[in-house]
């Protein structure tokens, strides 16, 4: 079993400038790009790599599948719309009490669920999202059930009487996206190279020996999944705020917990970026493929005839076959590349060098 | 001939300008696909004859087409990309209540005049919104319909709801309780059931316990037709079944014969109507589609008609259509239409609605006495064994 | 429950005399009806459920794999036999003569190609393996035929008849009793034959069976073509009284993992206990706390089995 932490300690310089290099960029995109569909799709990348840097901590590091995330996702969204929407509470304090409520929660599950091990793991969780998802469709008068809550106005954001932001356009949204993205990353690299890190590592290895080696396992994965639930609620919160309507089958769906994991597993679990590189990868392709650009692009570039039977399936269906593209890369990187696009990616670099040795 | 060539030129600069301004860009939102595809479907029709005839009149429509696939979140973002990258003048659609309702707040943000063709959510027009305008009836309008229609024929006392949990099933059982209430009528039995459950037979089962005399059931297709198969597989059998439109409306509920008959539906069009030429746009949208029309295709074609005249005499300008909707008054197939304020409701159309029945596998209009086509079947003729 | 000095012949006489006690026993037999009523929908629903829990835990009996696929195989079954239907006229219950083969042949094949390249994988990846083959069958079922709800509808869709006042479904009665027939084959097949015995042995111990010269590879294949056919013709049981739509499939297959959890993993007996038991709590749990919560209903049971007896009613201890 290859251990990820020999790869990623005494990084060298240039990675880092890169990495210093790219936040500046990011964060001065919004002066230089006017298309808010631009800002969109990065508000999207920025919303799944924050939710799949939160389901790595605990299922990357620990090794603790879950695939029922989307209960935080959908408790953080909740908690923070339901207490604007209805208590007039301002969302840079609902977030706050969203992250509260969903560790709260995330921590009774975890006393119960983690002494399941491995399958059986992954279907409790999956049981217990399903049933806060059947909970919200029931509770009417907490949820609005079915039907959802659309939000009115999201008040805006003064300090003293200066307004900062009013939330009308995207642009707050794509910078809230960045930093709590960049937060993250941050957290997730001192996590990493921590002992709480290496003892998240050891259970993930091996979590008898880990135990027989004095590691209180319940203890550890339920820090784990703390730091996995706050992310994840954060995730929640901003993303039901910027949509600006949250329903049960949207926000806790299994669909969405399986999203969350295919954003791992695909860039790459237990490492810093494989989160970044899975929602790059996944978010923009699937947009294009539902805005239906591939399919123009195709016909645009005269491969295929526009009133041919190919073409005419091309433009009506192939934008809703972005959830089958999904599947179908699901099941070609668990064939073929485990370790995902990282992993992939550093297996060939490794047997470059090991050639060049010879 | 130095005049002329200047004439000449003259013109060939306007004419482009002229040209220009004659296609008009509209945006259409609906349900494409997704478990309310085929409704849908029939609003898509609607629009495409709309299309047409507007063309006949001198009217080019761009319209650029959206599916929402019957989520709200989706609808909102189909709104946001017609409004600001398309840049369109007017929006037609929704479908849905639910998607109906989260458009309309999106339009209101971004000023573009939405005009709602068959959602039937009482709320959407009654939140004081400036730039959404609705063709359709609202909920408050089929439960009377159909009320009236219970308590012209019979004498019923007790009633029984089964509704989905949308925003449309729940605004119909609102809107049911409150008339009943008004009409002394008790309230024995009420359930908000999830959409796409298959099993009802329990549900039905306690409401055939509490033996009402009405059943009132808002479904879309696939429920409305389960629901019927079980309420027959456990004997439920009342004065009379009364559905809310939608799933009830159409063809392939009635097709199924054995468990459609005698089923009341509202509706805010029929081709017995004598709105229009209602009866040729029957059967032109028979010939043309292969089957036969709703009232919400009625609607979609009303509704484009009523958005592509208007826009066409605004030359781009959002603010001047919503004028021109908010005071304009027009003749088609719906009748007499119009956008007004009453009762707490804004730029709503004051709809006429009907009643259809299922006879013999057939949609038929059976009420009020005046439109109606055939005369009702009551009480309920009971199940074929 | 009735009491049992008012035998039922004798209720219409006992209406006559005593109005008061005879609205107390009319409210009283309606509470009864209710619950018998969803006592057999549910018992006649759990047949269905049985099939697929079976399918699922020889799947996981033989080859230690959590099948996330399961209920849309049971999807695919569905939309076999609505074609059949729609294009030859052949009756639901008819057609399960080609849709066992067929969809045997098609689970032989999924395994060959993709499962057998995991089973030596981590369980995790195993199951995201199977959740990413359901995300393909049911999307390109989808792409191919729209996500349009298909109803099948056959003479006896919405056919009962009445027993004590408690109307049974004909359809579902009959998917019954094919249920157990195909039951008692599936225990004949494994009890009797020697393939049969091969695959059992496969299950409790792979090595050792390995050792004894069974190809454990071909158990492997025919355990999930097992497991396939049955979900499929669990689909196709249930198509008439159903809606059919490309992802009616998961529903099921978090239902088949309740139930085999429940019955325990591996065991044939307590799959087939397993989803009659679902299937009542489902349906009696719906009228008692609203069929909003009947789901959730499953789900508690679910937990509580997997907390305190993880294997199941009738599971070997063997994890």
């Amino acid at each position: 079993m290859r251990s990820f932490m020999h790869n990623m300690r005494g990084m060298s310089t240039l990675p880092v400038l890169l990495t210093v290099v790219a936040v500046v960029a990011l964060f001065l995109i919004p002066n230089f790009v006017e298309s808010t569909y631009a800002l969109h799709i990065m508000i999207l990348i920025f919303i799944s790599v924050i939710m799949g840097l939160g389901w790595n901590i605990l299922g990357g590091y620990t090794g603790q599948y879950s695939v029922g995330h989307a209960a935080y996702f959908g408790v953080g969204a909740y908690t923070t719309i339901i207490l604007m929407q209805y208590r007039h509470i301002a969302p840079w304090y609902g977030v706050w009490a969203g992250i509260v409520v969903a560790v709260a929660i995330g921590l009774i599950i975890g006393s119960i669920c983690f002494r399941l091990r491995g399958p059986y793991f992954v279907l409790a969780s999956i049981a217990v999202a399903e049933i806060f998802r059947v909970t919200a469709l029931n509770l009417k008068n907490l949820t609005n059930g079915a039907e959802g809550i659309l939000i009115t106005d999201i008040p805006p954001f003064k300090i003293g009487d200066v307004v900062i932001t009013d939330f009308m356009s995207k642009v707050p949204f794509y910078y809230i996206g960045l930093v709590t993205l960049i937060i993250a990353i941050i957290v997730t690299w001192l996590l990493q190279n921590s002992k709480l890190g290496y003892y998240f590592q050891a259970i993930r290895e091996d979590q008898d020996a880990a135990h027989s080696l004095g590691i209180n396992l319940t203890f550890y994965k339920n820090v784990a999944l703390s730091f996995s639930v706050v992310f994840t609620s954060l995730a929640g919160s901003i993303y039901g705020l910027y949509v600006g309507f949250i329903d049960p089958s949207t926000v806790l769906a299994l669909d969405l917990s399986v999203q969350i994991v295919m954003i791992c597993i695909i860039g790459g679990i237990g490492t810093i970026f494989g989160p970044v590189i899975g929602a790059v990868v996944l978010v923009p392709f699937s947009e294009a493929l539902r805005s239906n650009m591939i399919a123009q692009a195709v016909i645009d570039s005269g491969l295929v005839n526009e009133n041919s039977g190919f073409g005419f399936f091309l433009k009506e269906q192939l934008s809703h076959a972005h959830v089958l593209v999904y599947g179908i890369l699901l099941v070609v990187v668990i064939l073929y590349m485990p370790d995902g696009i990282l992993g992939f990616i550093r297996k060939k670099l490794l047997a470059k060098r090991r050639k060049e040795a010879i | 001939m130095k005049r002329a060539v200047v004439l000449i030129l003259a013109v060939l600069c306007i004419a482009p300008t002229i040209a220009l301004a004659e296609t008009l860009k509209l945006g259409f939102i609906n349900s494409i696909t997704g478990p309310e595809a085929p409704i849908g479907e029939n609003l898509t029709n609607g629009v495409t004859l709309a299309i047409e005839d507007l063309k006949a009149k001198g009217i080019d429509v761009d319209l650029i087409k959206e599916d929402d696939t019957g989520k709200p979140e989706k609808s909102m973002a189909a709104l946001e990309k017609l409004a600001t990258r398309d840049k369109v003048v007017g929006i037609v659609g929704p479908y849905t209540s639910a998607t109906s309702n989260a458009d309309a707040k999106m339009a209101e943000r971004y000023k573009v005049p939405l005009l709602i063709p068959a959602a039937s959510k009482e709320e959407i027009t009654r939140q004081n919104l400036q730039w959404t305008f609705r063709t359709s009836g609202t909920t408050g309008d089929y439960a009377t319909i159909l009320f009236d229609l219970a308590t012209g024929l019979g004498k019923p006392k007790t009633l029984a709801i089964l509704n989905e949990n949308t925003d449309f099933g729940v605004s119909a059982a609102t809107s049911a309780k409150a008339i009943a209430e008004k009409k002394g009528i008790k309230l024995v039995f009420e359930e908000a059931y999830s959409k796409g459950s298959p099993d009802y037979r329990s549900t039905l089962a306690q409401a055939k316990a509490t033996n009402p005399d009405l059943v009132f059931m808002v479904s879309y297709v696939a429920d409305a037709i389960l629901l019927m198969r079980q309420s027959r597989e456990i004997g439920l059998s009342p004065m009379a079944f009364i559905g809310a439109g939608a799933g009830f409306s159409v063809a392939q509920f009635a097709s199924e014969k054995e468990i459609s008959n005698g089923i009341f539906s509202s509706t805010q069009w029929t081709e017995d109507v004598p709105w229009g030429n209602s009866r040729d746009w029957y059967q032109r949208y028979e010939k043309k589609f292969g089957k036969a029309p709703t009232y919400h295709a009625a609607c979609a074609y009303e509704s484009m008609m009523i958005m592509g005249q208007v826009a066409s005499t605004v030359g781009g300008d959002r603010e001047k259509l919503r004028q021109g909707l908010k005071t304009g008054k027009w003749n088609g197939i719906l009748g007499e239409v119009s956008f007004q304020d009453y009762d707490g409701y804004q730029n709503q159309r004051k709809a006429q609605m009907l009643v259809e029945q299922v006879q013999n596998g057939k949609h038929e209009t059976v009420w009020p006495a005046d439109l109606a086509a055939k005369k009702p079947i009551w009480p309920f003729p009971g199940w074929t064994k | 429950m009735v009491p049992p000095s008012h035998p039922h012949g004798l209720t219409r006489f006992h209406v006559r005399e005593c109005p008061i006690h005879d609205l107390l026993l009319i409210k009283y037999r309606g509470i009864m009806s209710v619950f018998f009523q969803s006592m057999i929908s549910g018992i006649l629903i759990g047949g269905v459920y049985a099939l697929i829990g079976i399918g699922l835990t020889i799947i996981f009996g033989v080859m230690r794999i959590i099948n996330f696929a399961h209920g849309d195989l049971l999807m695919i079954g569905m939309y076999m036999t609505y074609f059949l239907f729609a294009l030859f006229h052949i009756d639901p219950f008819v057609s399960i003569i080609v849709t066992i083969p067929l969809m045997f042949l098609f689970g032989a094949f999924l395994q060959k190609v993709f499962i057998n390249r995991v089973l030596g994988a981590l369980p995790q990846n195993q199951i995201l393996l199977t959740i990413g083959m359901g995300l393909v069958m049911s999307n390109a079922i989808m792409l191919a035929f729209t996500s349009d709800y298909k109803i099948l509808s056959t003479t006896y869709s919405s056919a009962s008849f009445n027993i004590f006042g408690i109307s049974i479904s004909s359809p579902l009665l009959i998917s019954f009793a094919i249920t157990i027939a195909i039951t008692v084959a599936l225990y004949w097949f494994l009890y009797r034959t020697d393939t049969g015995q091969a695959v059992r042995a496969t299950a409790q111990d792979r090595e050792a069976a390995q050792l004894m010269g069974i190809n454990v590879k071909r158990m492997s294949i025919i355990a999930f073509g097992l497991g396939a056919s049955l979900a499929g013709t669990a689909g196709a049981l249930i198509s008439p009284t159903y809606y059919i739509f490309p992802q009616v499939g998961s529903v099921f297959t978090l239902k088949a993992f309740v139930i085999t959890v429940l019955g325990g993993m591996g065991s044939i007996v307590g799959a087939t206990l397993g989803g009659v038991i679902i299937g009542i709590a489902e349906s009696v749990g719906g009228v008692y706390f609203g069929s909003g919560w009947k789901d959730v209903i499953v789900f508690i049971l679910f937990l509580l089995v997997l907390l305190f007896k993880p294997s199941g009613l009738l599971g070997t201890s063997k994890d």
